[in-house]
């Protein structure tokens, strides 16, 4: 579309509609900037979890559901 | 009474399952690029876990964001409320905040060329207008 960041990444309006699925106060908005640094972050988020899976399976080819599960804790930690 | 609730919650359940499906659908996607520049494979069911752990954050990340623009008696939610949320990692914080340079640098660029547009497109008709706020002053 715009070609703003690299291939895919998470559509605005998905994104939009994600977050105001949980806001408790309908009057909340999200203002367009913030909106497409929540897509940065997002894909940062998706691709951090495969990040360090793969510095955990160096000689895996795939990647399974208990290497995630190890890592998981401090990833989300680290958000 | 109870059969309203009951299908209003339906609906939002719905709602919600149409929205992780299209979360699934661009994680996916991502995890699919990612696996063809590092020569790496995700099995299905990381990618359900992956998409469903963001889906989950999605809430922590909503809930935040509002009280950080809440806390600033705001209403609206901009890029300061979401660099808030990247605040536990160093590195992280930093890839955020220059994205959000990033974002703020092309959309400066943008509106200098629309007003560029605009100024060249309104040349003709800026006179009528003129006229027109004249009139309006009688």
């Amino acid at each position: 579309m715009e070609g703003a960041g690299a291939g895919s990444g998470f559509r605005k309006e998905l994104v939009s509609r994600l977050l105001h699925l949980h806001f408790k106060d309908d009057k909340t908005k999200v203002s367009g900037d913030a909106l497409q640094l929540m897509v940065e972050l997002l894909k940062v988020f998706v691709v951090a979890v495969r990040g360090v899976r793969q510095a955990q399976a160096e000689d895996a080819l795939r990647v399974d559901v208990d290497q995630l599960e190890k890592v998981l804790p401090q990833l989300l930690l680290d958000f | 009474m109870e059969e309203e609730a009951e299908t209003e919650e339906q609906q939002r359940f719905s709602y919600q399952q149409r929205l992780k499906a299209a979360v699934h659908y661009t994680v996916g996607c991502l995890c699919e690029e990612v696996a063809l520049d590092k020569e790496m494979q995700f099995s299905k069911q990381t990618i359900a876990a992956i998409s469903e752990l963001t889906f989950r954050q999605c809430e922590n990340f909503a809930k935040d964001l509002e009280m950080f623009a809440r806390h600033a008696k705001r209403t609206t939610i901009n890029t300061e409320d979401v660099k808030l949320l990247a605040r536990r990692s160093n590195s992280l914080l930093k890839y955020i905040t220059d994205k959000s340079e990033e974002i703020a640098q092309i959309n400066l660029e943008r509106k200098a060329q629309k007003k560029k547009k605009s100024e060249d497109g309104s040349k003709n008709s800026r006179q009528p207008a003129e006229a027109g706020v004249v009139e309006s002053e009688n």
